[in-house]
């Protein structure tokens, strides 16, 4: 262990008087070191090797803050906590923001998305008013009249998405139309 | 895993050679001394309160100095140590400001209690605030634009620390240029204000020093 450290802590004091080799070396040793603090932490693979990815750039960043006398683990581990800190505070953030009542949603997603009992012409000034995503999927559904799944596969989006979408747009309608 | 290689790849391309950042030791009185300068200057132009010697002489004043004076290289320090993403590894030393503040406190109140009779109120009120506000103004976006240089995992408390280290000096120049003895003044609009700033600091860190 203490052999391994000293060798991480060579290669640091190598890559910063810009030894390129002993630096990729540093940075693979680095990701295999941190891939099971990740991985402990994070249940989606591919967000393990994006967050990877950002404390890599974060190490490159803030490599001239070590100076290669003290130990390297404590340092490395700091920058991930750090990002990993950001990453969840991003992350579930997001997912309150997008969050929606189960009951609520579960409802919905049973119902057309493309009928509607009002056309869409006489609410479409309302609709331009609408975030451009909520007003695009809405422009798709009834103004060309695509399916909730033609538009995810146009947008990039899943298909529950998009019925979400749609959902709270016609939420934010209602409200408007019913002043 | 293939992007993880390729970044690896882009990056030691990269690396140059890297000059290590300086100790945070170093950092702390270099900052020290350049403060220690602009309160000579500030004292040199504005002019120090006419009685200063004879108030050293008086036990309060002189632990409210010293103890001020604490506050001011404490938050230095911790500011230096703030700016490395280990904390250089000296985690107590980053979090001596808390004692350093429970000092300052401790000796406010006793010389508080010592101020018996109390003295009299001076005429101004927030203008000492302005004035120690002003003063801090230079000191703290030297700290700032320095702490930017570096890569704090703890930016919030690093702005904190910043802002408190920069409005330490700025209340020892006041201290020293202006001839008032009320402790509840001194209290009220030259140290109190310190909560103020050290929340705006918090905020600053989050906008300036975010990375």
């Amino acid at each position: 262990m203490t052999e391994q450290n000293d060798n991480l802590e060579t290669l640091m004091r190598r890559s910063l008087a810009g030894d390129q080799r002993a630096y990729a070396a540093l940075l693979h040793e680095t990701t295999r070191l941190l891939r099971p603090f990740l991985a402990k932490r994070l249940s989606i693979a591919g967000e393990v090797d994006d967050l990877m990815q950002e404390i890599l750039l974060s190490i490159h960043k803030a490599r001239h803050t070590y100076d290669g006398n003290r130990p390297y683990k404590p340092w490395v581990y700091a920058i991930a906590k750090f990002r990993l800190q950001d990453h969840l505070r991003v992350h579930y953030s997001d997912q309150l923001r997008h969050a929606l009542d189960f009951d609520e949603l579960e409802e919905y997603l049973l119902e057309p998305v493309t009928e509607s009992l009002m056309s869409y012409e006489s609410i479409s000034g309302e609709v331009d008013k609408l975030p451009e995503k909520q007003a695009m999927i809405l422009r798709f559904l009834h103004q060309d009249g695509y399916t909730a799944r033609e538009v995810a596969e146009k947008t990039g989006m899943t298909e529950s998405a998009v019925k979400v979408a749609a959902h709270r747009a016609y939420k934010v309608l209602r409200k408007k139309l019913e002043r | 895993m293939a992007n993880i290689d390729d970044l690896v790849t882009t990056l030691a391309q990269d690396a140059a050679a890297v000059k290590p950042a300086p100790h945070p030791f170093l950092l702390c009185f270099q900052w020290m001394g350049a403060a220690a300068v602009y309160l000579a200057l500030a004292l040199a132009i504005s002019g120090p309160r006419p009685d200063l010697l004879d108030r050293f002489h008086q036990t309060w004043f002189a632990a409210e100095i010293a103890a001020l004076l604490g506050v001011f290289i404490v938050t230095s320090l911790s500011t230096a140590l703030l700016a490395f993403p280990d904390l250089h590894q000296k985690r107590r030393l980053a979090f001596a400001p808390v004692a350093a503040f429970a000092l300052f406190v401790g000796v406010m109140f006793l010389a508080w209690r010592a101020d018996n009779p109390p003295s009299p109120l001076p005429v101004h009120s927030f203008e000492c605030t302005l004035s120690i506000a002003l003063m801090t103004l230079l000191p703290a976006a030297w700290a700032f634009y320095s702490l930017r240089r570096f890569a704090s995992t703890h930016y919030r408390l690093a702005g904190s620390t910043a802002l408190l280290s920069a409005f330490s000096v700025g209340a020892l120049w006041l201290r020293l240029h202006e001839d008032t003895n009320s402790i509840a003044h001194l209290v009220e609009w030259h140290y109190l204000p310190m909560l103020v700033i050290g929340l705006a600091g918090l905020w600053l860190g989050k906008v300036l020093l975010k990375w």
